[in-house]
């Protein structure tokens, strides 16, 4: 038997190796990284970094220490793998994550991370956020400000500000191009559906994939799915999204009409009953429903779970036995499956989307004083340094802007 | 509650979990379920002992209990020692079907498995690079002149059969299972192709779109790889010798050219050449820093690690089924040591593909019992081949165009006034 001491020893190398393994495919960062240390700027400021926690944030944590901040760190238990948390502590960093841990713990550890009075909260959702507000506004005084990751956190956020209520700048990190055209679209666009296929060892050659939504994640599920040989299908309730999915030489129809020959189905919109329970009779027999870049909430598993009829066929795939005698699967328990069963996004998307975490962590020590309580934009120029930065690494070069065109494109 | 288990949460036994997996590949084959099992259930597999030398997995399972139910004595070993899985065995074994092999063994006990298998005097053998054959040749030569048929999978295996009909050892009739249609075009060009994709993005968690693939070989595991990664948005470089298939890749969009040209450009090399050495040390020179190599061919020395591991400074594991190489100051990374990177690396084949194959394998073995064949290596016919695919297309609902009388003008053979 080994003592726990061991166990965390050998978690932290297998986390250590899987962190490296990471920073080799993130190159942006590390130029980042290089010049936020030479500039001092991040000396004595202290972030906390609430990302879901696995080897490519805890390069982020890992990048804003060596540029000179003092890093807390804080994951829910469901997002949070062990072996990366015992690394970052062996890193020297303060980690309030443990993985498994359930919903009460969570909000423990969130509040002993808020407690450690940080000047910027890098935020997934608005969780850490909206704690703060609730239960320690002294806090927020102090506070610098915020960058928030996601779609749902951004969406709060605004509520917040427009009821008088947000007592910090954030800035929306999801909202810059050089994160949602990569991440959303080729990061989760490849990752859920290679999940798709590793978790069903299934082909899509041939088969009607329904995508529901055609926002950017649904382009990108779309793309992939195409690629491995669907017949794509959109569903979509906005008219210019749905025109540009028939240019993108998908078939568009309402759901009602795709349902009977989906044999596969991708939730990408990431709102709640996008797939309507009254869809599921409709379905083929063994049709598969899944979700990309959301949640459960997308799909009908109250009405599912509700007949009393689930079976697990195989691992992560969950059958429901239909009052028809037709059976329909869901995936990863409706989970996002990019998440739940795979590992999250390609590691040099993910160099995109921190690398701008990173440069929002600048701007706000930089710009941030300037501002009063509200949601902001990354700086243009931080979106350009990031493009710039990740072309130079794949090999691409850009036409030089001369005078002559300057002129021109600025000609009337 | 993601894991198989019984509805009360109880842990299921190894074989309920084994039965749970086979029943995922019977309600994805169609051909093998409906079409196969009906022609096969008249009665002349009955009382015939057949071997099935395969990868032991929930695939090979299913076709093991096709030809259980239609009456065969079935004697099931593995065709490596690694991918045997234990809750199929346990399956296997419940409902009576033989089994010689066993999870977790090394090539000594696989060696064992394979002359416990010839011991049982098989009649006929659906096998996997003629292991199960050439064995019983040369230590059991009595029970192979009883032999009555061998239908064989891979091209390695067809080289090997050949060779022995060349010395005249070869006593009764084998067929190639390999040179179907409805195994090449499907098996080794979507099948190899999808799941080597899969095995190199989910070894590395690295992205696809922009990343340069080279594809070194255009044969059809080559043009399978080739045209995934190209669809998923890779840049794609292929390398032939053979100069129409390269006129193909060309003509298919991939930027062709010697290993030279090709080699340090790409961020991940795959070799699909099937034969040995298609990166050795005299191409190691040509590699950039951080690419990642990895073999879907037959030769776990597609890729010379040895050569790599001599020619480098240092190794290590990076991750899970990735060793990084340290050769000057490049790092290079080799999936799966090597190996075939989808069944060393991923859950091998897509269920949909091994309903093609192994139905070419099963009629296969039943033609070979029921049609006076000499001895040698043989095809399955064309109408098997054809009925193969007319299966599948009518499990998906497609019906196929028939030729008219009036199509016939062009052939210009019994028609006036030409």
């Amino acid at each position: 038997m080994m003592d726990s001491t061991q166990t965390d020893k050998m978690l932290a190398e297998e986390g250590a190796r899987n962190i490296e393994w990471a920073k080799q495919g993130m190159p942006v960062l590390k130029v980042i990284e290089e010049r936020l240390k030479n500039s001092g700027l991040l000396a004595g400021v202290h972030v906390g970094v609430g990302l879901v926690l696995e080897p490519k944030t805890a390069n982020l944590a890992l990048a804003l220490k060596n540029a000179g901040a003092s890093v807390s760190v804080y994951c829910q238990g469901s997002s949070t793998t062990q072996s990366v948390v015992e690394a970052l502590k062996g890193e020297g960093l303060k980690v309030f994550a443990e993985e498994g841990c359930d919903a009460d713990r969570d909000l423990q550890l969130a509040r002993e991370y808020l407690q450690t009075k940080l000047d910027i909260i890098i935020d997934d959702g608005a969780s850490v956020i909206r704690l703060a507000h609730k239960e320690f506004p002294e806090l927020l005084e102090s506070m610098l400000g915020a960058a928030e990751e996601t779609t749902s956190g951004v969406r709060p956020l605004r509520m917040m500000h427009e009821a008088g209520q947000l007592r910090i700048p954030v800035i929306s990190v999801n909202d810059a191009e050089t994160k949602y055209l990569f991440d959303n679209v080729y990061g989760t666009g490849q990752s859920c559906v290679m999940a798709m296929l590793d978790i069903t060892n299934l082909q899509l050659s041939g088969r009607y994939v329904v995508v529901v939504g055609y926002g950017w994640v649904g382009r990108g599920v779309a793309k992939y799915a195409a690629a491995m040989g669907a017949r794509v299908i959109v569903t979509e309730i906005d008219p210019i999204k749905a025109l540009q999915a028939v240019h993108d030489g998908y078939r568009v129809q309402s759901l009602a009409e795709a349902a009977p020959i989906a044999e596969v189905v991708f939730s990408a919109t990431g709102i709640r009953g996008a797939v309507p329970p009254a869809i599921l009779e409709l379905l083929p027999d063994g049709a598969i429903l899944c979700t990309a870049g959301g949640g459960p909430y997308e799909l009908p598993m109250a009405a599912l779970q509700a007949l009393g009829t689930e079976k697990i066929v195989r691992q992560s795939v969950a059958e429901y036995l239909m009052p028809s005698g037709k059976t329909v699967l869901v995936l990863g328990e409706g989970d996002c499956i990019n998440c739940s069963d795979a590992e999250g996004n390609p590691i040099e998307i993910m160099d995109l989307s921190l690398s701008l975490q990173a440069l929002a962590v600048e701007q706000i020590i930089t710009e941030a004083h300037k501002w009063q309580p509200g949601v902001y934009p990354i700086s243009t120029k931080s979106e350009q340094e990031v493009a710039r930065i990740r072309l130079e690494h794949e090999g691409a070069s850009l036409e030089p802007l001369t005078t002559e065109l300057t002129a021109a494109i600025r000609s009337w | 509650m993601n894991q198989i288990a019984a509805r009360d949460g109880k842990p299921l036994s190894d074989g309920d979990v084994g039965r749970a997996q086979i029943e995922w590949v019977r309600r994805n084959s169609p051909v093998l379920d409906g079409y196969v099992r009906n022609l096969v259930s008249d009665g002349s597999l009955k009382g015939k002992r057949i071997a099935v030398v395969v990868h032991l997995e929930a695939k090979t399972a299913f076709l093991a209990t096709i030809l259980a139910d239609a009456g065969a004595e079935v004697i099931v070993a593995g065709s490596n020692p690694r991918t045997t899985r234990g809750p199929v065995v346990q399956a296997l074994k419940e409902r009576g079907i033989t089994v010689v092999a066993a999870p977790d063994g090394d090539h000594h006990s696989w060696e064992q498995e394979l002359r416990a298998a010839a011991e049982l005097a098989p009649e006929y053998i659906i096998d996997d690079g003629a292991e199960l054959t050439m064995r019983m040749m040369h230590h059991r030569p009595d029970l192979f002149k009883l032999l009555k048929g061998v239908s064989e999978e891979t091209t390695t295996g067809t080289a090997r059969l050949k060779a022995m009909q060349a010395e005249g050892l070869l006593t009764f009739p084998t067929l190639t299972a390999n040179d179907a249609r409805c195994k090449h075009l499907f098996d080794n060009k979507f099948g190899t192709g999808q799941t080597t994709m899969q095995a190199l993005l989910k070894m590395t968690n690295r992205k696809i779109a922009g990343a340069k693939v080279a594809v070194i070989g255009y044969g059809y595991v080559g043009r399978g790889i080739a045209q995934y990664a190209k669809a998923m948005g890779a840049l794609t470089f292929v390398s032939e010798t053979d100069p129409v298939r390269a006129l193909e890749a060309h003509m298919d969009g991939h930027t062709v050219g010697s290993l030279a040209t090709v080699l340090p450009e790409a961020t991940m090399v795959v070799a699909a050449t099937g034969g040995m050495r298609a990166v050795g040390a005299r191409h190691f020179d040509f590699l950039r820093d951080d690419v990642v190599l990895a073999n879907a061919g037959h030769h776990d020395l597609e890729i010379d690690v040895e050569a790599l591991l001599a020619a480098s400074t240092s190794k290590r594991d990076s991750r899970e089924g990735v060793e990084t190489f340290l050769l000057g100051n490049r790092k290079i990374h080799v999936l799966s040591g090597g190996a075939l990177v989808n069944i060393a690396g991923g859950a091998g084949h897509p269920v949909e593909i091994m309903d093609l194959t192994f139905a070419v394998q099963t009629l296969g073995t039943h033609y070979l019992m029921t049609t006076p064949l000499e001895p040698g290596v043989h095809i399955i016919p064309k109408e098997l081949d054809d009925s193969i695919a007319a299966a599948k297309l009518q499990s998906f609902g497609v019906t196929l165009e028939e030729i008219h009388a009036d199509q016939n003008d062009d052939f210009g053979l019994d028609k006036e006034g030409i």
